[in-house]
């Protein structure tokens, strides 16, 4: 199974994957409609794309008291039956990273449901700091790149 | 009902302490589309030629345009206009970052500032929320401090600030504007603008959205950007260079052609500057972190720190290619440290890399020839090299203060400093129209030579630039031109239908500058052309007449006869179309284009015939005007005897296909 995996130290902070998200899933170019959202120190030219990491142990399932929320066990995503919700916004605040978020015009919350397995932020994402592969592929092209760093200097 | 605009503008007028807010006109959106179009309309409306630059009565317009924050590539942008008070003329500077898409988030096209504060103030403005706050304890202040305090006392990390530094409130006369700490609206003095009108920043935060008229066309749209910015487009080669590098990957392809200006323009060549200040020993020294403007597919944008040295820690974004150019090469410096504290000096006081480092290179090249002492430059000796950077660096913590008499001549740019010391020095004040000549030179790349001689703003690369022939992007020419024109128009050496690529790319900017685009994308790499604008203009807005060419080519010239009638309005005419003497008279005198000069007229011509201006006074022609429905201001133009009822030149011919 794939997840998002982030690299925040190659984000660039230019924000299509939060526009990009916005425009998909919502036909509509508001930036805080994007699942994911980039976090920014403009004086350190930091950035973190921000977004759901599909827990194992999801605390938003866990409170949510309509089934609204359930992860899809095809997939192990978490998803949202927007019908269901009824904004009591427990979720949101049982979400470790404000991952899940709620829409009042939608009056339910949105979040990240990978899009079924083709994510359209990875699509855009210049610069590799959102991508979408096997855990253990992930952390060992982290490692690599470790390593490509120490034979630079060596 | 138009598409992909926030929908309203707001009015601040700072001396009665009033906001407007009102529904963008449909007339401006269709006719002006956004961005220097929208201003230009504005400035001939509203600002007649007795009102002077720093007078409460002159405007300074904020102006996005349709394209701004959608998701189309790169769309970051935000355009300052207003009359400049470092040349007089027409101003506009554009700056990238995330303020511009923060504006129409938050609601506004435009926002127009008019009247002057009785004291310091800032605007904030979040969504409907407008309101003036005391800017007291930020006046004095620098860029990042201000920008620091402003998120501090809006308890706000997320709000974007476009700020003036000392330079600003001491009306440095080429002041900038800085967004998002580092994003400069670099050009024509606009900083000193704002201090005049005691506005020290604008603090904006916007969470609402953009409609866009057409989905599935933008759609297909977007698709097909984001392919020309990836490795299946024809440009990948340079979108990874300014990915790795950022923009001072020019110093190098510069240099090849013998358009690197050195020693304050005197020539165009610096020798080993490949090894000592090119794209590769500068990223082996100083590079830190790669970042990017808003909805950017080429990222060109990263930030840079001195590791050693007495400017050991000095870190800022950039600098760009411009900045490397004038802090370097035209001091006849390697040093590439003192370099980066100039440019973080020019950012956290706010000023223009490019007027600031050749009006200090004007004093040095007085210097050299005697006609400054070191009575007139506080005991200093001028001295080219990296020995002279201590003095420059100084300079820089000078002139935004205007500490002394000859950091405060310097402040006034080199066209005033040259007038008030006389003596000749004239000769090294290396300007067009007021405007300090940036990193290129007419010399070795021909059609350069015209642009700076016609632009509205003067000596600057961005309005009418060809980047076709300067960096022989000749497949590009093939597929844009005319077959018999296509070896004429890449010889770069070649004055021959010059003049009627740089009116093409003019028009081409002035879309873009309108719609708002980055210029990557449009100029380096030619990554975009008119169809492409008429397509997009036309799937966010629903303007879909934009998509017959005729109608996109008579809305490109609209824009830049508007801009250019608001200078006739002020006096400009036939003699104000020429060049720095630099240019025409020296040859080059080392580097590969060794012994070229710029003749002008031949090229001139050509662009007058794609003007119908008239070729005795450099006037306007009724008929064309009216064509391009400017019907009032030909009215006007008439009025003061400034329009000529028919053109009588040569017609132009067409190189485009
Ligand atoms: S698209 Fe990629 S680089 Fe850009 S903000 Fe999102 S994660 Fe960062
Ligand atoms: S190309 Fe560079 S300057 Fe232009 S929008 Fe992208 S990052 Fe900003």
């Amino acid at each position: 199974m794939k997840i998002l995996n982030i690299d925040a130290e190659k984000c660039s902070g230019c924000r299509l994957c939060e526009l990009a998200c916005a425009f998909t899933k919502e036909k509509r170019i508001i930036p805080i409609l994007g699942r994911v959202n980039v976090f920014q120190n403009y004086a350190w030219g930091l950035s973190v794309p921000v977004v759901c990491t599909q827990c194992e142990e999801a605390p938003c399932i866990k409170v949510c008291p309509t089934e609204a929320l359930y992860r899809d066990p095809e997939t192990n995503v978490v998803k949202v039956k927007e019908e269901k919700c009824i904004g009591c916004k427990l979720c949101v605040s049982a979400c470790p990273y404000g991952a899940v978020v709620f829409i009042p015009e939608k009056k339910t919350v949105i979040k990240c449901d990978l899009c079924d397995g083709d994510p359209v932020c990875v699509k855009f994402c210049p610069t590799g700091a959102l991508k979408y592969e096997e855990p253990v592929k992930a952390t060992l092209s982290k490692r690599r790149e470790q390593a490509e760093k120490i034979w630079e200097v060596l | 009902m138009a598409d992909g605009y926030a929908g309203k503008y707001l009015r601040v007028d700072l001396t009665k302490e009033k906001f407007t807010i009102l529904p963008t006109p449909e007339e401006w959106k269709r006719k002006y589309l956004g961005g220097v179009g929208m201003g230009a309309k504005i400035m001939w409306d509203e600002v007649p030629p007795e009102v002077k630059p720093l007078s409460p009565q002159n405007r300074i317009i904020f102006a996005t345009g349709p394209v701004n924050g959608t998701l189309f590539p790169p769309s970051g942008r935000y355009e300052v206009i207003s009359r400049s008070p470092l040349t007089g003329w027409w101003a506009h500077a554009s700056a990238g970052g995330f303020f511009g898409p923060e504006m129409k988030y938050a609601g506004y096209d435009l926002i127009i500032i008019q009247g002057k504060a009785k004291k310091p103030v800032y605007l904030h403005i979040d969504n409907d929320l407008i309101e003036l706050k005391s800017a007291r304890h930020l006046w004095g202040k620098n860029v990042i401090e201000t920008t620091d305090r402003i998120m501090e006392d809006l308890k706000d990390p997320d709000v974007k600030v476009a700020a003036i530094g000392q330079a600003g409130e001491n009306l440095v006369r080429y002041s900038c504007i800085m967004s998002d700490y580092f994003r400069a609206a670099g050009r024509t003095g606009l900083g000193a603008v704002l201090g005049s009108k005691n506005l020290k920043a604008i603090a904006i935060r916007g969470t609402k959205g953009i409609k866009i008229a057409n989905k599935e066309k933008f759609n297909k749209l977007l698709e097909d950007a984001f392919r020309r910015h990836s490795p299946e487009g024809r440009y990948w080669e340079y979108i990874e260079s300014f990915r790795k590098y950022g923009t001072f990957s020019l110093t190098d392809w510069e240099n090849a052609i013998g358009r690197l200006p050195t020693k304050n323009h005197w020539t165009g060549y610096f020798e080993n500057a490949e090894e000592t200040i090119g794209m590769e020993p500068m990223r082996k020294r100083h590079y830190k972190r790669h970042a990017s403007c808003f909805g950017c597919g080429i990222q060109c944008k990263y930030s840079s720190v001195v590791k050693e040295g007495k400017y050991a820690g000095t870190e800022s974004e950039g600098p760009e290619y411009e900045t490397v150019e004038g802090f370097t090469s035209n001091f006849l410096s390697t040093d590439t440290s003192a370099l980066i504290r100039a440019n973080y000096l020019c950012n956290i006081y706010g000023m223009d890399t490019i007027s600031v480092s050749h009006s200090i290179s004007w004093a040095y090249e007085s210097y050299e020839h005697g006609l400054l002492t070191k009575e007139d430059t506080d005991g200093r000796e001028l001295i080219w090299g990296e020995d002279g950077m201590d003095d420059v660096i100084e300079l820089l913590e000078e002139i935004p203060f205007r500490k002394t008499k000859f950091a405060s001549l310097l402040a006034e740019g080199s066209r005033e400093a040259a007038r008030r010391t006389g003596k000749g020095s004239e000769a090294y004040a290396i300007h067009v129209n007021g405007l300090e000549a940036s990193g290129q030179d007419g010399r070795p790349h021909k059609s350069l030579g015209l642009t700076y001689a016609i632009n509205v703003r003067g000596a600057d690369h961005l309005t009418s630039l060809s980047s076709l022939d300067e960096l022989g992007y000749k497949e590009e020419i093939k597929r844009r031109y005319k077959k018999e024109t296509v070896n004429i128009l890449a010889d770069r050496w070649d004055e021959k239908l010059k003049g009627y690529l740089v009116a093409d790319m003019e028009e081409l900017y002035a879309l873009c500058d309108s719609a708002l685009l980055c210029k990557y994308g449009v100029m380096w790499p030619p990554i975009y052309y008119h169809q492409d604008f008429g397509k997009i203009i036309s799937a966010i807005t629903g303007f879909t007449e934009y998509e017959d060419p005729k109608n996109l080519s008579k809305l490109a010239k609209r824009i830049c006869h508007l801009r250019r009638c608001f200078n006739v309005r002020l006096g400009w005419s036939k003699k104000n179309d020429a060049l720095h003497p630099r240019f025409t008279e020296e040859p080059m005198p080392t580097g590969p284009a060794k012994g070229q000069v710029v003749h002008l007229e031949p090229m001139l011509r050509e662009y007058y015939q794609v003007r119908k201006y008239d070729w005795k006074t450099g006037y306007p022609t009724k008929k064309e005007l009216e064509e391009v429905g400017l019907e009032d201001v030909a009215k006007e133009l008439k009025k003061r005897k400034k329009l000529v009822p028919v053109y009588r030149g040569k017609k132009a011919f067409q190189i485009r296909k």
